[in-house]
């Protein structure tokens, strides 16, 4: 149990056009467990997960101040090797996003485009993904099949294995259950308690039983702010603002 | 819907019988606009037929379709296609050999690369090139482009296959570009975010995720602009020479060369009525049409899948397992070259041989060792240049035209009727008939056109009649301008009996801009939410009350522009009139829709081809063509881009 932060943001800001979506936000992510961020609709809490891959940059007109470290690498400064860090950090987005191809293919496409040719070592890299996405059981007669042949979760839970597929060290996960059933939810959290052993996970959840249930640490947005940021059990059972509590205990979101 | 509707008629107390009475003679109405279009279609065919049959019977259908020479005129007719067949085919070749790469590159710098500032300039100016009349093309690609290629070449005249494939491939691009770029668009963005989130460079991303998955509308895209190069006219009759012979040996693109629709345009005009020759054209006109729709329904059919895959996510095993794609894969790539090593051997002296060989010898061993970035990068350029080089061909002929136009344009030159055969005088008349006959046109489609997109809209779910109406609009939208002039020729002129006049231009143009004004109304009309009529039909509103106050204003804006549209590409139009409705030289403006008029578009064709020494004029003739049309295209552009940001907004 380490405690010095894998990634830390300080005084970070960021602007649509002319809205102030994060305002002065600081937090430190801490290696090797799971930190959820919860908040209503809007509250930027999506905004600030993309910031960490740098996942902005493809929207025009976006704007930032203040700095988040990865390690010694500063995730904004410009000379930054997105490729790089994205390689790092990886995502799973709140939609199941399979590429059109086969389920091999989807899982092979991070290895190859970071120069793997050999068949056997991809071979023995999607087996080992699915394999830890809890998914390989499921789908190893049919590794050719399109990948939009599979079910809700199962799709999710491949574009988990494609991140894992890569290596990274950090996974971020933007509401990943929000389109599942609770069957499938389920399995996913299941996962993500497995995950927290080898990567550091941080999750964006509207559901406030499932950031209770996997998460070690918790923040809460509200309006681009972090107003609350501590461990889990102490902010859903001690919120030490009524922001929080009212917002955990459902008077309103 | 069958639940709404038995709860409107039980609202209606008592007024039901008359107002039920009423809806169905309004659907009646519609239904026979939608018709319509399967009757033109029907019409036309039939018409062809008729006239061109007689060729087949007399010269036998393989005689016809394979014979090596076409000379009509001669002591000794011959009527053999085949050169003419080769001719549409080798121009058509070329022309996509120049527009694809270009297009592909232009479509991924605008939907990927392009920040929106000049994403702004780039697609309006594209566009812009889709506006310019053919009549202007082929009068730029006869002034300035077979010059060109006569003095760099060194050869005795530029009118060539390979001024007519640089023509037609400029011609192409605007078509390829805007449906290969909405394909591209229309990439979900989470497959995108996924494939940049693993850690894929930009241009990984774009070649091996966002490409492949738009590839069907590629090759729909591409497939609409062979059908544009193969049915265009006038452009193509003015630079590629025309002589009914097969390039000898075939790849030789300096050669001139005539394609199907070169051979209606130029020979249509002076054949006698009723003669062999008559019926062979019409033969010729048969086998374009066949050639176009084959190639616009199989585009159509692919669009058409892709969208229905878009809403149902079917289970289906793939067709090729991975092992035979890869060897299928290695088997193209082998051949590819070998047809590549083999083409260069022969077409090119040795020196050019080694470099290749060369190159790609190099490029083998170093392909391993370049980063990612370096790939990037090259890659970017080359698609950045291919939008530079189309953006410099629009400037290029807007230059020119502009430059030497200008000094042409007065008060007299825009108000006064030619004289001594255009040399002097104005295009006062040409300007007016212009006018006449896109105004016509556009009375007699528009309500035709939006009374097929109500009834397949709001009327019918689809079933056989709309897929056999549909059908035929596509049809009607695969056909070459030039085979809608013989069809006006044939049908209004000669049948009915109006003779070359404003009314059979009028009806002809209209024909051909019906299918344009029934696919934006129907895209209009699709955009109108349908929570929208389920509301007005849940108060008990009938369902020609709920079209009319409901569904019918916010599509409004849609149908405009769709009819400007036409307008803009009517007035541009020659191939249709040219037979059925204009004259060349007239002091005077018509009396009636049964006189011929002067038009534009024709006027600049017989000055470019036909009258030695009006430089000034032409020129001053073509930048008056290109503002009129262009204009019609801007209040579109205009009056789309207001009601779009009003919706956003």
């Amino acid at each position: 149990m380490s405690d010095t932060p894998i990634i830390s943001g300080h005084n970070l800001n960021l602007w649509y056009n002319d809205t102030h979506a994060l305002q002065s936000i600081s937090i430190a992510i801490r290696e090797k467990r799971v930190t959820a961020l919860i908040g209503p609709s809007g509250c930027g809490k999506s905004t600030l997960l993309r910031c960490f891959n740098r996942l902005n940059d493809l929207i025009d007109h976006v704007k930032i101040t203040g700095e988040i470290t990865f390690g010694d690498m500063n995730i904004h400064a410009p000379g930054t090797d997105v490729v790089h860090l994205r390689k790092r950090i990886g995502m799973v987005f709140q939609k199941p996003n399979p590429f059109p191809k086969s389920i091999y293919d989807n899982i092979a496409y991070g290895p190859r485009v970071h120069g793997t040719k050999e068949k056997k070592e991809l071979d023995r890299i999607v087996e080992k993904s699915l394999r830890d996405a809890a998914l390989w059981e499921e789908v190893r007669d049919r590794l050719a099949d399109s990948a939009l042949g599979l079910s809700g979760g199962q799709q999710q839970r491949l574009c988990i294995a494609r991140t894992l597929a890569v290596g990274p060290e950090v996974i971020l996960m933007d509401e990943p259950c929000s389109a599942l059933d609770p069957i499938a939810t389920a399995k996913i959290e299941n996962l993500i308690e497995i995950l927290k052993k080898n990567y550091t996970v941080i999750i964006v959840t509207h559901n406030m039983q499932q950031a209770a249930r996997v998460s070690d640490y918790t923040g809460f947005m509200y309006l681009g702010k972090l107003v609350e940021f501590g461990e889990t059990r102490q902010i859903f059972e001690h919120p030490s603002e009524t922001l929080t509590e009212n917002y955990i205990t459902g008077r309103f979101g | 819907m069958n639940f709404l509707q038995r709860f409107t008629t039980g609202t209606s107390g008592n007024t039901a019988r008359s107002s039920i009475l009423k809806e169905k003679s309004i659907k009646t109405v519609f239904f026979c606009t939608a018709f319509f279009a399967i009757i033109v279609i029907i019409f036309i065919l039939f018409f062809l037929f008729l006239d061109g049959y007689p060729v087949f019977e007399q010269v036998g259908i393989a005689n016809f379709l394979f014979g090596t020479s076409w000379t009509p005129t001669a002591a000794v007719p011959a009527y053999g296609i085949f050169p003419l067949i080769v001719g549409t085919l080798l121009v058509t070749l070329g022309a996509m050999v120049i527009a694809v790469p270009l297009s592909l590159g232009c479509a991924i710098y605008v939907s990927e690369l392009a920040s929106p500032r000049v994403k702004k300039i780039l697609k309006p100016a594209i566009e812009l090139l889709a506006g310019i009349p053919s009549v202007v093309y082929g009068f730029f690609g006869l002034i300035v482009l077979t010059n060109f290629i006569r003095i760099s070449c060194d050869i005795p005249t530029g009118e060539t296959w390979l001024a007519a494939s640089i023509l037609l491939g400029v011609m192409a691009l605007p078509t390829i570009i805007s449906v290969s770029e909405d394909a591209i668009s229309s990439v979900p963005r989470e497959f995108k975010e996924g494939s940049l989130a693993i850690g894929a460079t930009r241009w990984q991303t774009i070649s091996k995720v966002i490409v492949p998955a738009a590839l069907s509308g590629i090759a729909a895209a591409i497939i609409l602009g062979i059908g544009r190069a193969v049915g265009e006219t006038m452009a193509v009759m003015m630079v590629a020479g025309n002589a009914a012979i097969i390039p000898h040996p075939i790849w030789n693109v300096l050669s001139p060369i005539r394609t199907l629709t070169g051979t209606l345009g130029i020979e249509m005009g002076e054949v006698s009525v009723g003669s062999l020759h008559y019926n062979a054209l019409f033969g010729v006109a048969i086998v374009l049409l066949v050639i176009t729709l084959i190639i616009n329904l199989s585009a159509v059919a692919i669009l058409r899948h892709l969208r229905e895959r878009g809403t149902t996510r079917q289970k289906r095993t793939p067709l090729i397992t991975p092992e035979r794609k890869e060897s299928l894969k290695r088997f193209a790539e082998v051949s590819g070259i070998t047809i590549l090593m083999i083409f260069i051997l022969i077409a090119t002296p040795w020196w050019c041989v080694i470099l290749f060989l060369l190159a790609g010898v190099v490029w083998y061993y170093i392909r391993e060792q370049i980063s990612q970035k370096h790939i990037e990068k090259l890659a970017f350029a080359l698609i950045i240049s291919a939008a530079v080089i189309v953006l410099a061909i629009l400037v290029i002929i807007l230059q020119d035209i502009i430059i030497n136009g200008l000094p042409a344009i007065s008060w007299e030159f825009l108000t006064q009727p030619p004289r001594d055969l255009g040399r002097a005088g104005g295009i006062f008349p040409a300007i007016v008939g212009t006018l006449y006959l896109v105004i016509g046109a556009i009375m007699i489609a528009l309500p035709l056109g939006v009374g097929a997109a109500i009834y397949l809209v709001e009327y019918t779910r689809e079933g056989r009649i709309t897929r056999l109406i549909r059908t035929g609009v596509d049809l009607l939208n695969g056909t070459p301008s030039i085979v809608f002039g013989l069809f006006g020729f044939a049908f209004i002129v000669l049948f009915i009996g109006t003779g070359v006049s404003l009314i059979a231009g009028q009806i002809t143009l209209a024909l051909m801009v019906l299918p344009t004004i029934i696919r934006t109304t129907e895209e209009s009309l699709k955009n109108v939410p349908q929570a929208l009529r389920e509301g007005s039909l849940a108060l008990g509103a009938t369902k020609w009350q709920t079209i009319r106050m409901v569904v019918l204003p916010p599509a409004v804006p849609g149908i405009v522009t769709g009819a400007i549209l036409s307008i803009g590409r009517a007035a541009g139009e020659t191939a249709p009139i040219m037979f059925t409705a204009v004259i060349f030289s007239s002091r005077f403006l018509p009396d009636s829709v049964f006189q011929p008029v002067m038009a534009l578009p024709y006027h600049l064709f017989i000055l470019a081809t036909n009258i030695p020494g009006s430089s000034t004029n032409k020129y001053g003739t073509a930048l008056v063509l290109l503002i009129l049309v262009i204009a019609f295209y801007s209040v579109a552009i205009v009056v789309r881009n207001h009601f779009q940001n009003k919706i956003r907004g």
